[in-house]
């Protein structure tokens, strides 16, 4: 097809620059601009109408699934880009998943067994996979990418640094020993995927391999190629794949570096949905969508949540009745409407998310400045001078650091506002992630806002602890809280195996968080997410929404 | 003579400047480089950044990391991008291609229309023609370019719907690149021209006021012809140093319009690396920049003493 | 005394008849005061104050004639309030970098010699640095404050004001009265500053309104991406959240048109002015001599 336009394009081309070059008599020069500003305005809507219809045409002949995604890959590596490494989740599927309920179950490892003391683990592999190139998939993949990944993966250097042996038990088995227990090494394994060995036995440098061609995969789909300046990654049906056959002959993921322009051709009809890790679809363009009638909206409670958090060591917010107050002076319904339009729920003090196992019901965060003010002079800060703002018990005014970056700034002017009502100044300093992550790993602040993603809350003693435990640091998270009995809770949670014991610790974190207050959240979002009315059969995982291998097995082109 | 080599001894020196520049000040931007690469994923810990650290050569001296600095640059090599994943010198070339493409053509289209028009405009002030389209680049002169290059692709592309919203092409085919380009280069060709205009019609009035002109008049020329014979070359002289500079940073690409139109650019890839701190990215980028400027300013220079007379004879 | 007043009076008679040959630049001379004036009475003449929240998102209506933000902020009175961080910046970088490059100029070009050597090698190193990226880079490094984007700006842009003031300079220091009046002793920073700077001035006048322009456009644009102050209510910051916050998806063209439509028209009326100033520099020598009565020493030959 592309030829024949192409031939077109060429012949009317060539057919005008002789119409134009001629002369033809008595013509005068207005007239000769004339004839040939038209011509080429004939021209120029011939070829556009022509383009246009080469991509329509294009996209009929087959069903290909069309993803739009704001977030950028910056280079076809799929080892080492982060972005990249998320999508090919679908073709190189790693260990484990985390299942609609919220469990660690088996994706390419069919059973998960560990010793008693969790330095040993043995995961058995399932038999049935095949590489898209024609190889069997075996364990021994497995074992290779688990000591490749801990080799070259600097984010995964806890693998080089502690793994004793590795090895095949039989044909599908591979069990790795450590030097030390890691409780929830299923956890880790959801998110490291598999590579081919007898590819990347080869490469010995993976950070640096780039490889804009066939990837191979062995899962139902396998990237087929990567055009970074088209901005699209398309995936081509796996022909070895033996598990249930999908109902999309491939995929295809559109990259846009504007979400405004990304929801404009969501609505145009060039793409037909839309997907960001751990992100909703922008509540803003959600009406406008609404409106073309050719979407559906699946909403689901969202395991990350946005909330503030504080500084426990120094200034007034060491001071547990202040950081009550504090929590009673947000207008939470308010800040739900105007930072996420609604699409939520006002949170309770337990933190945790009712979409997360493990979920116990705690008081309800209530807006109540009253009470907010009642407690604040029970506790003896007064406004002794009168200018409208509290001083602390010694005399000093207050006046509260706090921390935000810039895709929080709304919230950021909210909290100034809530906090002024009841008293409390409040000097707001806008930072971008890197003096972010600084003042944060000096403490340099009064009250923090962050947010938290799916896989943070699972992380350490999982119900966000990794946020909290003073012991872990990184760029996340805050580690602000060293309270020994905290510290205790975390350390039962992580040696502990029992699913009815866990369950009382979950509840005994979600009171620590009630009582101790060390973060409040302030809300909890949905993630919602347009689906083309034309594909059904979407299923959606905690960690990856709908990028997830039962979905794209299942979806299929309803007419 | 020795002017000549006044003038090279200043550009080496300005080179040689430019380049060291080119080395402190990334390093003068404040956060820790190794932070950015993790971005807001918390699993791993500081040993891990330690190690990262050194892969990087951040842990050896600052004198030290500026010898090694004039050596590669020597070499040509531009140094390897973590960020990316790959040698900088491979992610410029890649990116530089398409820049050049998009921006070049719209320094050129601009200059050409910009001239054209604008000594048509400055020539025959008073009619309407002229006051038209004075009013139409100033317009485009004054309007915020990201506002006017959203709107073009609001407009043009969806809710007419007959250009892509996104991307250099979308099969490889010529046509189809061409499709895609001309929406950002439209915009882009719009800015340059506009300023181009502005310029070149002042610079005409003012000629306008010269004697020679007159004599050119009286001498037999049509308007026409003086003004396609004089007085278009010599307004042109302002113009042409503007338009070397354009040349000269054409590598620092079109920021706004490669994000509005999902491109990838060296002005989002600058702009990525700020963010990122990603030093090598940064250098190279400059170095090529900066080489870019001092043969675009030399080749102004000559292109001037060939263009006026009074230049060349000054020496 | 009697005689100064209707000097007076009759420059500002010759700029308007002077104007008056460009129509065009007279209009724009009046829409640059009325934004002056906005910028100048903004709490007098905005419905609402600043940090007043009502219901988010609505269309415009008789309360709010511009309808709200998402933080339910009246518009038109951000518009209002915008016109002053938006004119200020402009205002202050143009200021600094035409300032700067009016002392560097008159520098180099009356001292001469190796001074002026440095002077231009060090110019020429400015004018080579690409300015976006720089600018970013700094945005990024200190951001919360514009009056940073002033500094940066205006640290930049200083260099094509030198080359203007620096050739004027060159013209002047060879005329009669510079070289009689040092013969007659007078330091060479007097003469600097009394003598040569008076006739300097007029030609930097459009310079310094193009800068302001641009610096107006610069700064909305570095907001833009994101790199503004967030807290600053500028235009550029109005269509930044405008973008952000979902006014565009909406089609809330009531949100992000105003505020480019008023850096449009405010950038044009500058550049209006500015065109009539460009074409008649010379003639505007006596319009001034009469508007400032210390330039009245002024000779020409």
């Amino acid at each position: 097809m592309e030829k024949i336009c192409l031939l077109y394009w060429l012949t009317s081309f060539l057919i005008q620059t002789l119409v134009q070059a001629g002369n033809f008599s008595r013509e005068t020069k207005k007239l000769k601009m004339k004839r040939i500003f038209i011509s080429l305005m004939i021209f120029l809507a011939v070829f556009l109408s022509m383009n246009a219809a080469a991509s329509r045409e294009r996209e009929s002949k087959q069903t290909i699934l069309r993803i739009g995604t704001p977030q950028e890959v910056k280079s076809p590596n799929v080892f080492g880009d982060y972005n990249l490494s998320i999508f090919i989740k679908i073709s190189n599927p790693p260990l484990m998943k985390i299942d609609s309920q919220g469990h660690i179950t088996g994706l390419t490892a069919s059973k998960v067994q560990m010793s008693q003391d969790f330095t040993e683990w043995i995961f058995t592999i399932r038999d049935d996979f095949w590489w898209s190139d024609g190889t069997k998939f075996s364990a021994e993949d497995v074992l290779f990418s688990i000591v490749y990944t801990g080799k070259h993966y600097p984010y995964a250097a806890w693998i080089k640094n502690t793994l004793e042996s590795a090895a095949l038990v039989d044909e599908n088995t591979v069990r790795i020993k450590f030097s030390r227990p890691y409780t929830r090494l299923d956890l880790e394994f959801t998110s490291y995927n598999i590579f081919p060995k007898h590819i990347y036995e080869d490469i010995p440098d993976p950070m640096n391999h780039l490889n804009s061609g066939e990837n191979i995969g062995f899962g139902p789909f396998f990237i087929q190629n990567i055009d970074l300046n088209a901005g699209v990654i398309c995936f081509s049906r796996n022909p070895y794949w033996q598990g249930r056959q999908s109902h999309i002959n491939g995929f295809e993921i559109h990259i846009y570096k504007n979400t405004d322009i990304l929801s404009l051709a969501l609505e145009k009809g060039d793409v037909d949905t839309y997907y960001k890790y751990a992100s909703s679809y922008p509540y803003a363009n959600i009406e406008r969508l609404k409106k073309t009638n050719k979407f559906d909206f699946s909403t689901k409670l969202n395991i990350g949540l946005v909330f503030m958090a504080f500084n426990l060591k120094q200034g007034a917010t060491a001071d547990l009745d202040f950081r009550k107050a504090l929590s009673y002076a947000v207008d939470y319904d308010e800040i739900l409407l105007l930072d996420a339009l609604g699409f939520g729920k006002n949170p309770d003090r337990g933190f945790v998310p009712p979409s997360m196992a493990g979920y116990t019901e705690s008081e309800d965060l209530e807006y109540d400045p009253d009470r907010a003010r009642r407690i604040l002079s029970d506790a003896g800060y007064a406004d002794r001078d009168a200018d409208g703002f509290l001083e602390d018990r010694k005399g000093q005014e207050i006046s509260l650091s706090l921390l935000v970056r810039d895709d929080w700034a709304r919230i950021g002017e909210l909290l100034e506002n809530y906090f002024a009502q009841i008293g409390i100044k409040t000097a707001v300093r806008f930072l971008d992630l890197n003096s972010w992550v600084a003042a944060k790993d000096h403490y340099d602040y009064d009250v923090l806002v962050a947010r938290s993603t799916p896989w943070g809350m699972f992380m350490h003693a999982n119900w966000g602890t990794g946020y909290f435990d003073s012991r872990r640091t990184g760029q996340g998270v805050l580690h602000n809280v060293d309270d020994p009995s905290f510290l205790k809770l975390c350390d039962e949670i992580l040696a502990s195996g029992d699913p009815q014991k866990l369950k009382d610790l979950a509840r005994s974190v979600q009171r620590y968080y009630a009582e101790k207050i060390p973060a409040v959240a302030l809300y909890w979002n949905e993630i919602v997410t347009p689906l083309k009315k034309e594909f059904s059969g979407w299923k959606h995982s905690p960690l990856y929404g709908i990028y997830n291998i039962d979905s794209f097995i299942s979806v299929r082109k309803t007419e | 003579m020795p002017v000549f080599y006044k003038k090279a001894l200043r550009y080496a020196l300005t080179l040689i400047t430019i380049i060291s520049l080119n080395f402190f000040i990334p390093r003068l931007m404040p956060g820790d480089p190794v932070i950015n690469l993790a971005g807001e994923e918390i699993s791993f810990n500081e040993d891990q950044i330690e190690i990262i650290r050194k892969e990087m050569g951040l842990t050896k001296p600052l004198g030290l990391q500026y010898l090694n600095y004039w050596k590669d640059i020597l070499q040509l090599k531009l140094g390897y991008s973590y960020h990316f994943h790959q040698e900088v010198s491979r992610l410029l070339f890649g990116r530089m291609q398409w820049t050049l493409l998009l921006v070049g053509l719209s320094v050129v289209f601009g200059a050409f229309i910009g001239a054209f028009f604008g000594s048509r405009a400055g020539w025959r002030s008073g009619r309407f023609g002229s006051r038209l389209s004075t009013s139409l680049f100033l317009f485009f002169y004054s309007v915020p370019p990201f506002f006017m290059a959203i709107l073009f692709l609001y407009f043009f592309a969806f809710k007419l719907g007959i250009f892509p919203l996104k991307g250099y092409y979308r099969t490889g085919t010529l046509p189809d690149i061409i499709w895609h380009l001309v929406l950002p280069v439209l915009v882009l060709t719009l800015f340059t021209s506009a300023r181009n205009f502005v310029i070149m019609r002042g610079s005409v009035l003012q000629e306008k006021n010269r004697l020679y002109p007159l004599f050119a008049r009286a001498k037999g020329l049509s308007d026409k012809q003086v003004l396609n014979r004089h007085v278009f070359w010599n307004a042109s002289l302002p113009l042409i140093t503007l338009i070397a500079l354009d040349f000269g940073f054409i590598f620092s690409g079109a920021l706004f319009i490669e994000i509005v139109f999902s491109m990838n650019g060296m002005g989002t890839l600058i702009y990525d690396s700020i963010k990122a701190l990603d030093y090598p990215v940064l250098q190279g980028a400059f170095l090529v920049i900066a080489l870019m400027v001092v043969s675009a300013n030399i080749l102004a220079d000559i292109t001037y003493s060939l263009v006026d007379p009074r230049v060349r004879h000054q020496r | 005394m009697k005689q100064k007043a209707p000097s007076r009076f009759k420059g500002l008679m010759k700029f308007d008849q002077e104007a008056g040959r460009f129509p065009a630049s007279r209009a724009g001379m009046i829409v640059f005061m009325i934004f002056l004036f906005i910028a100048l009475f903004a709490g007098i003449l905005a419905p609402y104050g600043p940090n007043e929240r009502f219901a988010p998102f609505e269309s415009p209506s008789h309360s709010h004639f511009l309808g709200t933000n998402d933080m339910g902020h009246d518009i038109l009175t951000e518009l209002i309030y915008g016109s002053r961080v938006s004119l200020l910046v402009g205002i202050l970088t143009a200021c600094l970098a035409t300032g700067l490059g009016l002392v560097i100029g008159l520098v180099s070009g009356y001292f001469r010699g190796i001074t002026d050597e440095v002077l231009m090698a060090v110019t020429d190193i400015f004018l080579m640095i690409p300015r976006i990226p720089l600018v970013i880079i700094c945005a990024v490094f200190l951001r919360s404050s514009y009056w940073l984007i002033i500094l940066v700006l205006g640290l930049l842009w200083w260099t094509t004001t030198v080359r203007i003031v620096r050739s004027k300079v060159l013209q002047i220091r060879e005329m009669g009265f510079i070289v009689s009046a040092e013969t007659l002793g007078f330091s060479k920073f007097h003469i600097l500053f009394s003598e040569i700077l008076p006739n300097t001035v007029f030609v930097i006048i459009p310079k310094f309104m193009l800068t302001v322009a641009s610096a107006m456009i610069a700064e909305a644009s570095l907001s833009f991406l994101g790199l503004g102050d967030p807290s600053s209510k500028s235009w550029g910051m109005m269509i930044r959240y405008a973008f952000e916050r979902g006014g565009f998806i909406r089609d809330m063209w009531w949100w992000y048109i105003p505020p480019g439509l008023c850096i449009t028209v405010c950038v044009l009326s500058i550049v209006l002015m500015s065109f009539s100033l460009e074409n008649s520099v010379d003639r505007f020598t006596d319009i001034f001599r009469g508007l400032i009565p210390s330039f009245t020493r002024m000779r020409r030959d």
